[in-house]
């Protein structure tokens, strides 16, 4: 069994342990460092202590042979021969890891009438398609996809394993790794190879985003992460590549636990403020209404979503649909642009989420200057259209 | 803008624009047209323009008039502003956040005084004493961020504090959590305008309201002499008083001589023979002076709360409930909601999807109350739940029917709760306009002492029952201050409301209560003020009013009816 | 019908701050709580006995302290809470944790159901979920929103999709992982709290449960933390200067240089 101490004898109780415990696990009793029931053995504490006065003992975790896992899989999600951009995304990242590995890229599809989505994969990367095309695989099944990608690893060893942390890729990937015995890291925003022990380094979000930490799985078999859409890049697609196309000798489950009786697509949402990535957003300082067809082209641009302020909305700039703030909507978006918003705290309850925030008004002192990461002081008829060509112009949609 | 008379000589060019700053340190600008002709503007006023129009309402929807504007970043600003208007006696409207529901901050002409841009924390104190923190604001210091720069234990502008401050601030690091306790609901408030209504919420039931918390203030008069008051240390004397501004000059006055009701209460100026003189400018909506500066009293905040909703199957257990956990008790807030309540919300869970997470009310449950209680332990707070529980059952009611909030999440279910209850109301409010534009919701702020509790509510309910007219009734029944919303269905409707509303006034007025006990006067209850004061209360009131402003320009509209 | 509810014992707040002097982590003395998702994990599960009559246990692994919060289960109208705690535990990954919660599982033997909530808000991996039915052999289904019918060994139920939703059903035992669009949880009354004041929460160890150290805790964990951090930002509060057009090509390539992409 693992362990933590503190050796005593060491310890000084200047409580440098206690501050970077992301748990709160260490307390000062007595003068000596003390560690509390809730220690994870994280070892964060290990590494600050100048006095080498704590030891962690962790048990020799039996793994495989890793020597016999080689190449990358990435997991390539489709939906009527329509695959998923994540997967194209971790085509992308799979061929940089490869060169560091120096070992190719394989990737696996499970459904049915697969060519073309095959020659797809090669160009956007893949130098192997592990396929398996079968009339009961084309809707995603989570008990047979699991079988099936088990059985393919099992069989060919792969050292990496990729999966777009979608609600599909998230229900599969878990099973899998549980049944491989293996380690799984969820929502990767960074994926790296350590250059001395050839291993994988997945960097992934803690506490809410708060906290960043890097996990390996050393001894076991594949390593296998999740990756959200749009934190990787894919590379631009080359469909003079080659690559091979595999199709296993694989059963494929002729019944299953599980049934999928039924398959509804939402209808697509018009004006879906609180799940967009970018907001163009309106205020009472665009002065007049015709200067909204700015706002919108700008919004066009940058296939963004139009919201207002309370003022816009009461000046009848725009619908109340449109509205964010504390009587409106709550946004979060990767990207909002606050054009002519003056930056009322009532608006900035809306908005407080945002990861970026460019402000453009005509007043310098316009309080959403103080949360806004780009101000411009200007005047919108001439910024917006200065912005909206030069977006144009560097946007490769 | 009147030209001032400068005797001095330039010679400037044309179309250029100078800056220029006279004896009083107040800056210019001198625009120079034609040969001969200028204007001259004060640098921070400037023309109300369409961009400013936010700045004519407030939330009570009323719409004022103004023709210049200000956003002062300190006290001498301003004094310059002031400086600048004196001469001809232009009205001044100062202004917090405008999120006051009388019209307090609404403009009836002249200037627009906006301290919205004064919103940094400027100081930290520990007090030995008091054994708590006291917190220096700027009067446009908003609730919310406070509450949060309080919990974080971070403030934005620390590289501006004395040495004092930041040791202070070092302290309060490692101290364990202390609030400021005043709650009204509107979090989006600025200090300066609690100040001006002495703001209250629901914790007031405990904790008292902001009048309670304002441990010292600087008050800039129209005049531009400052004033600097401490408690303790300015009181009145057998109803007279003297202080002594900055520049020397000496108030002296008498306290007006009605006598305030002993209830919660937020209409008209605070008085009592041996006041303190702090006191006089709380709760007195701007119209005394400009406050510019505030010291806050934190408390320490308790570790554990709990809070619960106790549903009655008939009023009048829910109102003996009501008497009982006062005495036998100590909640930290008592709130009600009336059957008429209940029912619009379990309306609105069915009609709404915004309302689809309101847990369900069985038909049993006629009328609420919502209860919550602090202290340091679980085993503590716990504990006061069992004797609530026990108090439900001897008041005829059953410990079964509560909803127990113990954790953030269910807390929030209760909030949920809580506030469905006035959004309902305006968003069946906003219905009815569509076919009658002029029908506004008719909400009561009248508080009574506690031996009163049963009278009024039998006063609302029969009366309205008569009236025949469509209303909810929740609010801070520890305090006996309860919101009736009077809901129009067309105007006759409103027309009857209002009635109502006045013959209510003259009732509470005779019971002891007060005509506003949060909300204040502002403009829209004068009328109700001078009911409660009579002609010789708001002679004195006036008599106050003009010691500190004799031209009456601060805040005009408010508190007297014109 | 007798259901299983894992639950999860989490931190009240997310919020880690930096000292930047020390350069390190400050956690203030924060209260635990049940995570949120369970909420309605148990809600589901309380709703169905109420429908079908039945059995809930709450199953959690932790620290002692955790028996306090399953405690509050019990006033909702758990009818069992059982806390898996043990120095073997600790440190483990959502492998090692799936395998000593399917041990638990195990030793309470007779279930047809387990609900767990989509994921947990400190660790986010939502993982356990799927992981632990694959221990048990049994079937999952994740992003429920509703359950349709349970029926003789089978069970039907609604999941979301990134793009909409699909009808699955499943045979019985299965497990399911729910989100929070699927119910409002019910709150406990005085009277409910009262009377689970003198119930008990049972404590089971690593023997208790058969559960062999070597796949439990740290040393069951394929996975481990090499390194923390806190995030840097790299945004600060920048005016950009100069003319319309000067301002807008600045602010592109301030935008491009962050990584922004268009659908």
């Amino acid at each position: 069994m693992s362990s933590i101490k503190i050796l005593k004898d060491k310890c000084v109780g200047c409580k440098l342990c206690v501050n970077s415990c992301p748990f709160g696990a260490i307390k000062i009793e007595d003068k000596k460092a003390v560690i509390l029931d809730n220690c994870t053995l994280c070892g964060s504490c290990v590494s600050t202590c100048k006095f080498k006065a704590i030891e962690l003992t962790k048990d020799e975790v039996k793994g495989v042979d890793t020597s016999e896992y080689k190449g990358i899989w990435v997991f390539a999600e489709q939906k009527e021969g329509v695959l998923e951009s994540v997967s194209l995304e971790l085509l992308g990242q799979a061929t940089r890891l490869a060169k560091d590995l120096n070992t190719d890229v394989s990737a696996v599809l499970l459904g049915h009438y697969l060519e073309n989505t095959a020659k797809e994969l090669i160009a956007y990367g893949a130098d192997n398609i592990y396929c398996i095309d079968d009339p009961s695989l084309s809707r995603y099944n989570d008990e047979s996809y699991a079988n099936i990608i088990c059985d393919l690893i099992k069989q060919y060893k792969p050292d990496i394993v990729l999966f777009g942390a979608t609600a599909y890729g998230r229900s599969l990937a878990p099973r899998i790794s549980s049944r491989l015995n293996t380690g799984l890291t969820a929502d990767c925003t960074i994926l790296e190879i350590d250059k001395e022990k050839k291993i994988l380094l997945q960097t992934r979000p803690a506490f809410g985003g708060n906290l960043m930490a890097t996990i390996v799985c050393p001894n076991h078999r594949p390593q296998m992460s999740t990756v959200r859409p749009k934190v990787m890049k894919a590379i631009e697609p080359d469909y003079n590549r080659k690559g091979n196309i595999i199709n296993p000798q694989i059963t494929v489950p002729t019944s299953t636990k599980v049934k999928v009786l039924d398959v509804c697509n939402f209808p697509k949402e018009d004006l879906n403020l609180e799940d967009a990535e970018i907001i163009v957003a309106a205020g009472r300082g665009i002065s007049d209404s015709k200067n909204m067809k700015l706002v919108e082209e700008l919004a066009q641009v940058l296939n963004a979503t139009v919201g207002a302020s309370r003022a816009a909305v009461d000046e009848g700039f725009i619908e109340y649909a449109h509205q964010i703030g504390q009587t409106g909507k709550t946004v979060s978006p990767k990207l909002y642009f606050a054009c002519g918003i003056s930056g009322a705290i009532q608006h900035l309850a809306g908005i407080s989420s945002s990861e970026i925030i460019v402000a453009i008004n005509k007043d310098p002192d316009a309080p959403i200057f103080k949360v806004a990461h780009y101000g411009i002081v200007g005047d919108i008829e001439k910024v917006l259209p200065q912005l909206i060509e030069k977006f144009r112009e560097n946007l490769v949609k | 803008m009147t030209l001032k008379k400068y005797h001095i000589k330039l010679y400037l060019n044309l179309n250029c624009i100078y800056k220029l700053q006279d004896s009083f340190g107040v800056n210019y600008l001198i625009i120079t047209l034609k040969r001969g002709q200028f204007v001259m503007e004060n640098v921070l006023i400037k023309k109300l323009e369409k961009e400013h129009q936010d700045y004519l309402r407030d939330e009570s929807r009323r719409t004022g008039t103004g023709e210049s504007i200000s956003f002062p970043k300190t006290e001498k600003e301003i004094i310059e502003i002031l400086s600048s208007l004196k001469s001809n006696g232009i009205l001044i409207t100062t202004q917090g956040t405008r999120t006051g529901i009388t019209g307090g901050a609404v403009p009836e002409g002249g200037h627009v005084l906006s301290l919205s841009r004064m919103n940094k924390v400027i100081g930290l104190r520990y007090d030995e004493k008091a054994q708590t923190f006291f917190v220096k604001v700027q009067p446009g210091v908003v609730l919310s961020q406070l509450r949060l720069a309080l919990k974080k234990k971070e403030f934005d502008d620390t590289e501006n504090w004395d040495n004092e401050s930041l040791k202070a601030f070092e302290k309060f690091k490692n101290s364990g959590e202390y609030f400021f306790s005043p709650d009204p609901t509107e979090t989006s408030a600025s200090i300066g305008g609690m100040i001006a209504c002495n703001a209250s919420g629901a914790c007031s039931f405990k904790y008292g309201p902001t009048r309670n918390y304002i441990e010292a203030m600087r008050i800039v008069l129209v005049d531009g002499a400052v004033i600097s008051l401490s408690r303790g240390e300015n009181k009145a004397e057998n109803g007279s008083f003297t202080i002594c501004t900055s520049s020397g000059k000496l108030f002296k006055g008498s306290v007006p001589n009605y006598l305030m009701p002993k209830v919660k209460n937020a209409s008209g100026y605070f008085t009592s023979k041996d006041m303190d003189l702090l006191d006089l400018f709380i709760g007195s909506e701007g119209t005394l002076g400009i406050v510019s500066e505030i010291e806050l009293k934190l408390l320490k905040a308790p570790k554990v709360h709990y809070a619960v909703t106790a549903f009655f199957d008939q009023e009048e257990k829910a109102l003996k409930f009501v008497q009982s956990i006062r005495e036998n008790a100590s909640p930290v807030a008592v709130e009600y909601f009336n059957s008429n309540v209940l029912n619009l919300l379990r309306r609105e869970k069915t009609e709404n999807p915004a309302f689809g997470k309101l847990l369900d009310l069985p038909s049993h449950f006629n009328s609420a109350v919502y209860t919550e209680y602090a202290g340091n332990s679980d085993e503590e707070v716990e504990d006061m739940l069992m004797k609530a529980g026990e108090i439900i059952e001897s008041c005829g009611g059953n410990e079964g029917d509560t909803w127990v909030a113990t954790s953030p999440q269910a807390n929030e279910q209760l909030h949920f709760f809580r506030h469905a209850v006035p959004e309902s109301v305006n968003l069946l409010i906003d219905k009815r306009r569509k076919t009658h534009s002029a029908i506004t919701k008719l909400g009561t702020d009248m508080a009574v002492p506690d031996s009163c509790l049963e009278e009024v509510m039998n006063l609302y309910n029969k009366s309205l029952e008569e009236a025949g007219l469509e209303s909810v009734i929740f609010g801070h029944i520890g305090n006996n201050h309860l919101h009736v919303n009077i809901i129009p269905r067309d105007m006759d409707d409103y027309y009857k409301g209002k009635e109502l509303y006045n013959s209510w006034a003259e009732k509470v007025i005779s019971m002891g209560g007060t005509v506003s006990a949060e909300h204040g006067i502002g403009k829209l209850k004068t009328h109700l003020l001078g009911k409660m004061m009579g002609i010789d209360g708001i002679k004195e009131m006036k008599a106050l009013k003009t010691l500190f402003d004799p031209e009456n320009r601060l805040n005009r509209g408010n508190l007297f009816e014109e | 019908m007798n259901i299983i509810v894992c639950v999860k014992q989490v931190p009240g707040t997310n919020e880690v701050k930096m000292n930047k002097e020390t350069n390190t982590i400050i956690r203030e003395g924060i209260e635990s709580i049940i995570n949120p998702f369970d909420t309605y994990a148990l809600e589901e599960a309380l709703r169905i006995k109420d429908a079908y009559k039945g059995k809930v246990t709450a199953l959690s692994m932790g620290i002692p302290q955790t028996a306090q919060l399953l405690k509050q289960t019990m006033a909702l109208g758990v009818d069992e809470a059982i806390l898996l705690s043990d120095r073997a535990f600790a440190g483990a990954d959502s492998l090692a944790t799936s395998y000593a919660l399917s041990m638990g599982v195990k030793k309470i033997n007779n279930y047809d159901l387990i609900i767990c909530g989509k994921q947990a808000t400190d660790g986010d991996t939502a993982q356990v979920g799927p992981s632990l039915a694959e221990k048990l052999n049994i079937p999952h289904i994740t992003y429920v929103n509703k359950i349709e019918e349970i029926g003789d060994g089978f069970i039907r139920c609604t999941r979301l999709t990134s793009e909409g939703y699909e009808v699955i059903e499943s045979s019985l035992p299965a497990l399911l992982t729910v989100i929070e669009d699927l119910n409002v949880p019910r709150l406990p009354s005085i009277k409910n709290l009262r009377e689970a004041k003198n119930r008990e929460v049972a404590i089971l160890n690593i023997s208790d449960i058969n559960a062999d150290s070597k796949f439990t805790g740290l040393s069951g964990s394929p996975t481990q933390v090499v390194k923390t951090f806190i995030p840097e930002y790299n945004i600060n509060n920048e005016m950009i200067e100069g003319t319309p057009a000067e301002q807008a090509e600045k602010l592109v390539d301030n935008l491009l240089s962050l990584g922004l992409s268009v659908q």
